[in-house]
């Protein structure tokens, strides 16, 4: 039987997407029974609306809407491995909050709707006190970075009267003074030099997974991407400072990470030092790191999430103060958890035949090309990611057995199929990356589309790269009307998504 | 796409399927029995094997095979290729790789008969053995990149085998450590052939580069090089991985892994050829390399780690083979070196039973060896020669000194400045061993 119209238009499946996860709070929130089998409700129905979302996005504009399903399915991942005594309705709860906000924030095209999704997806944080003893610095950094936003926000308001972002495309609306506080927004939210330490604090002390979901919003790259790449072009020469200020953080973080011997912390200052990465591929406006970056992105989010589940895993079968200072031989008596633990952590530093080398590989090249000096030290982040990653598997997994266990501690089906699906997803993401490397490649246009028109390049015949001779051929990309157009010069001005 | 196209994509890819297949099986709690698992890779390596035999049958009359898949990823003008290239330079090391395997495979299944780890051990040489075959049938930098991590990975693995005993898995991060640091130097030296050159493949010629360039380039693969040959400054890494089990030190570490490196150099021989402060680097790295393996050695008091600079001080001469562009030469050196050590390694273990049959056929002690060189030297010379080889010429000193020192007390020191005070009693301090307990009570919440 065909489905009527309605169902499958964008605004209607966008509703669903969003307006299920946050119905399913409130029913959690009320009843206070069956969490988890509300949740994993809501959270498919979030995944049909977006598969949906993305099949109906037209060619090459799916970015937004691909990440709706990643994160969709990453938190009904992350419901499915939440031990027993970690999903309480409250857990639950708020961890559906986070995820209608954060598709809310994904979607919108309005400022203010924006503003209002930084600030639900951060309140769950807040209303519950999650960050315990530690949770000043992780307020400080993420109120500040509400603040900011909501200041730039309104700056830009006041300034234009426009609360449409595909209208204010280009115009640079409200000046410097909007931008600062824009890049301001991002520091604080995505833990960007000298604002870093809330991140390793807040997966201290906070929920392991509801904080790696907050951390995998990517709410900083999503600011990036939405608001300052394509509102403010003449800023250009100003934008960079972002970039070695992420390139900075991944390093400061990389060498922070060698002796770190809490694993809560060494995996958020690994996960932050990768994803200070993305920042730096989509300023370098090279196709390539901008394609980097984005698919960097997703290797990021699934491989962090997949860790921190583990990690969680690991706490609640030996006891929360697992250290790294010495070996503590678990693998024998968890291998699957091992073995998935080193897949993912390897994918997030690059292994070869996973999603993470396709992005590690166009991230450096990217990079490279457009800051050859600063570009370089992104490699050697990484490969000092991948000592502490290696150190930390070997400490937690490796050396002589503990005694005295008689309980199952190795994965169980639930957990196993979550973890083989995440594992599956990097490894065959890796072999074939073809199908996310392209998808993102539009990914790229639709960041694209915006900002260069404006710049003096033409990218019809090729463009050239600010610091190199290397020429680029323009990328193609659909108007409006569906039409293939190459070069920017051609590209309508109101396609934004 | 003619017979010998698909039997070199069957050489590559078949140890990886195997590895990818009963790793799944794994995962799904499905262990194969040990005899089913030595049978299907004898079977491998067998096929393997005559595979390759097909392939110099075919390279004795033809240039090269080349199989162009296309990109494995492209975007803007940027591509990833993926290129299978076999040729003269090529078809000898996929040769080595494949008769090895397949010989460590058959020696290993009776060698870790009832190991906790054979399964393990089997799955790491399969993806071993794919990681070298598509490093050595690679017709392109960025390939031969992704093949040449995997080989680093499972050397990493293999050395922490044992992983019950604390210093094997140690040395394993150490390894691991300088595997990634000089690793640097082939991303960074591919991102530039693509820059400069706009490609990093060489099947259908060396990409061309000259002056500055090329010298920056060929540094850059002598740092990847060095890295993986266990060359002077880094060689303090081969001892340590003497900790996995024989048979991987024999593939590993007489054979594929520790010559992988020199394969880079003649793979990059057409570039360093127009460098003359490369080529003299080469050189002068080799030779350090000889000295160094050859005075250490002497001083090393186990069979393994003997060998070890033996292979060392052969892989020194083979760089400064290369370095002087004598590549056929540098090639056969490889070759003998590759066998004899593999040879003499799975034979360690059995040392002193080897010897003491050859005292009993002769009817006496062996004549030493090697002795004559350091007694012409001065008593005090001898003494401090002695000194300096036990500590393996300094090198592991030095790069803990003026590298890892450095690092974590940077490390250590930023981590005392952004650390707060805590109201919790658990803070785990940095250093300090916490014993794990079965969910004991906790003030962190989940």
């Amino acid at each position: 039987m065909p489905l009527p119209g309605w169902v499958l238009r964008t605004s209607f499946l966008t509703s669903v997407s969003i307006a299920a996860p946050w119905l399913a709070a409130a029913v959690v929130t009320t009843f206070r029974r069956q969490a988890r089998i509300f949740g994993c409700i809501a959270t498919l129905l979030s995944i049909l609306a977006c598969t949906a979302l993305v099949w109906r996005a037209p060619n090459g504009e799916s970015l937004y809407e691909t990440l709706m399903l990643l994160f969709s399915s990453l938190t009904l991942g992350a419901i499915l491995l939440l031990s027993r005594r970690d999903s309480g309705t409250g857990t639950i709860a708020e961890i559906l909050t986070l995820l209608g906000s954060t598709l809310l924030a994904y979607s919108t095209g309005n400022l203010l709707v924006l503003l209002g999704a930084w600030i639900l997806s951060i309140a769950p944080f807040l209303w519950a006190s999650w960050f315990g003893a530690r949770r000043w610095r992780p307020m400080i950094g993420l109120l500040s970075s509400s603040f900011a936003i909501a200041l730039a926000i309104g700056f830009i308001v006041v300034r234009t009267g426009v609360f449409s972002i595909p209208h204010l495309k280009g115009q640079s609306p409200g000046g410097v003074v909007a931008f600062a506080l824009l890049i301001v927004a991002v520091i604080f939210r995505k833990g960007i030099i000298p604002a870093q330490a809330w991140v390793a604090d807040a997966a201290e002390s906070g929920p392991l997974l509801p904080t790696a979901l907050l951390l995998n919003g990517h709410f900083g790259a999503l600011l990036v991407v939405k608001l300052i790449v394509p509102l403010f072009p003449e800023t250009d020469h100003r934008f960079p400072v972002l970039s070695y200020l992420a390139i900075a953080t991944a390093v400061f973080v990389a060498i922070r990470a060698l002796a770190e011997n809490s694993p809560r912390r060494l995996l958020a200052f690994l996960a932050l030092s990768q994803s200070a990465c993305i920042l730096s591929g989509l300023e370098s406006r090279t196709a390539e790191g901008m394609t980097g970056a984005l698919v960097h992105w997703v290797v990021v989010t699934v491989s962090t999430v997949g860790l921190f589940g583990i990690l969680r895993l690991l706490e609640v079968r030996f006891g929360e103060n697992l250290s790294a200072s010495r070996h503590l031989g678990l693998a024998e008596h968890a291998p699957r958890l091992a073995v998935s633990f080193a897949i993912l952590g390897l994918a997030l530093v690059g292994l070869p035949g996973t999603l993470g080398f396709c992005s590690q590989d166009l991230l450096i090249h990217g990079t490279l090309t457009t800051h050859p000096l600063t570009g370089l030290l992104l490699p050697i982040a990484t490969a000092m990611n991948a000592v502490s990653f290696f150190r930390l598997f070997t400490r937690l997994f490796l050396g002589k057995r503990r005694t005295g266990f008689t309980i199952a501690a190795d994965a169980l089906p639930r957990e196993r199929w979550v973890l083989a699906a995440t594992v599956l997803f990097v490894v065959l993401g890796g072999l074939f990356p073809n199908a996310t490397v392209i998808e993102h490649s539009s990914g790229v246009d639709v960041v694209d589309q915006a900002s260069f028109p404006f710049d003096n390049l033409n990218r019809g015949k090729g463009y050239a790269d600010k610091n190199s001779s290397v020429q680029y051929p323009g990328p193609k990309s659909k108007s409006s009307a569906g039409l293939e157009v190459d070069g920017a010069e051609q590209r309508p001005m109101g396609v934004y998504r | 796409m003619n017979a010998f196209q698909d039997i070199l994509i069957f050489v590559v890819a078949t140890p990886g399927v195997i590895f990818a297949v009963f790793g799944l099986l794994w995962m799904m709690d499905r262990v194969p029995s040990e005899r089913l698992l030595s049978w299907i890779t004898g079977l491998t390596f067998a096929a393997c094997t005559s595979g390759v035999a097909a392939l110099v049958w075919k390279i004795a009359s033809a240039s090269s095979i080349t199989v162009t898949f296309g990109s494995w990823f492209a975007v803007g003008s940027y591509h990833f290729p993926l290129v299978l290239m076999v040729d003269r330079l090529s078809v000898p090391f996929l040769a080595l790789a494949a008769v090895l395997s397949g010989l460590i495979g058959q020696f290993s299944a009776t060698y870790l008969h009832r190991e906790s780890g054979f399964l393990r051990f089997f799955l790491l040489l399969h993806l071993f053995a794919f990681g070298s075959l598509l490093a050595f049938a690679a017709g392109s930098f960025d390939l031969l990149a992704a093949g040449w991590e995997i080989v680093g990975i499972t050397s990493v693995f293999l050395i922490g085998f044992f992983e019950r005993r604390p210093a094997p898995v140690e040395n394993g991060l150490y390894v691991f450590g300088i595997y990634r640091a000089c690793d640097i130097g082939l991303l960074v030296g591919i991102f530039a052939m693509h820059h400069w050159a706009g490609t990093a493949s060489f099947e259908s010629g060396f990409p061309t580069l000259t002056g500055a360039r090329a010298v920056v380039v060929c540094l850059l693969l002598l740092l990847a090089a060095s890295g993986k040959a266990a060359q002077v400054p880094f060689s303090g890494w081969l001892p340590r991985a003497m900790e996995g089990p024989t048979p991987s030190s024999a593939i590993f570490y007489g054979a594929i892994s520790i010559h992988a490196g020199a394969y880079l150099l003649l793979r990059a021989q057409p570039l360093l050829a127009q460098s003359m402060l490369a080529s003299f680097l080469v050189i002068l790295i080799g030779a350090a390399t000889a000295i160094h393996g050859t005075i250490v050695g002497r001083a090393s008091a186990d069979a393994k780690t003997s060998l070890a600079y033996a292979t060392l001080t052969q892989v020194g001469i083979v760089f400064i083979e290369i370095g002087l562009g004598w590549r056929w030469l540098a090639m056969a050196h490889i070759m003998g070196n590759a066998t004899v050590r593999t040879m003499q390694y799975l034979r360690a273990p059995s040392m002193l039973h080897d010897y003491h049959q050859m005292h009993s056929a002769i009817g006496g002690e062996l004549s030493p060896t090697g002795k004559q060189i350091e007694d012409m030297l001065p008593e005090r010379v001898q003494l401090w020669l002695y000194r300096w080889a036990l500590d393996r010429g300094h090198l592991d000193t030095m790069i803990e000194r003026w590298v890892v020192a450095p690092l974590s007390q940077l490390s250590a020191y930023l981590s005392g400045r952004d650390r707060t005070p805590v109201r919790s009693h658990t803070t785990i301090r940095p250093g300090r061993a916490v014993e794990v307990s079965i969910a004991g009570p906790t003030e962190r919440s989940h």
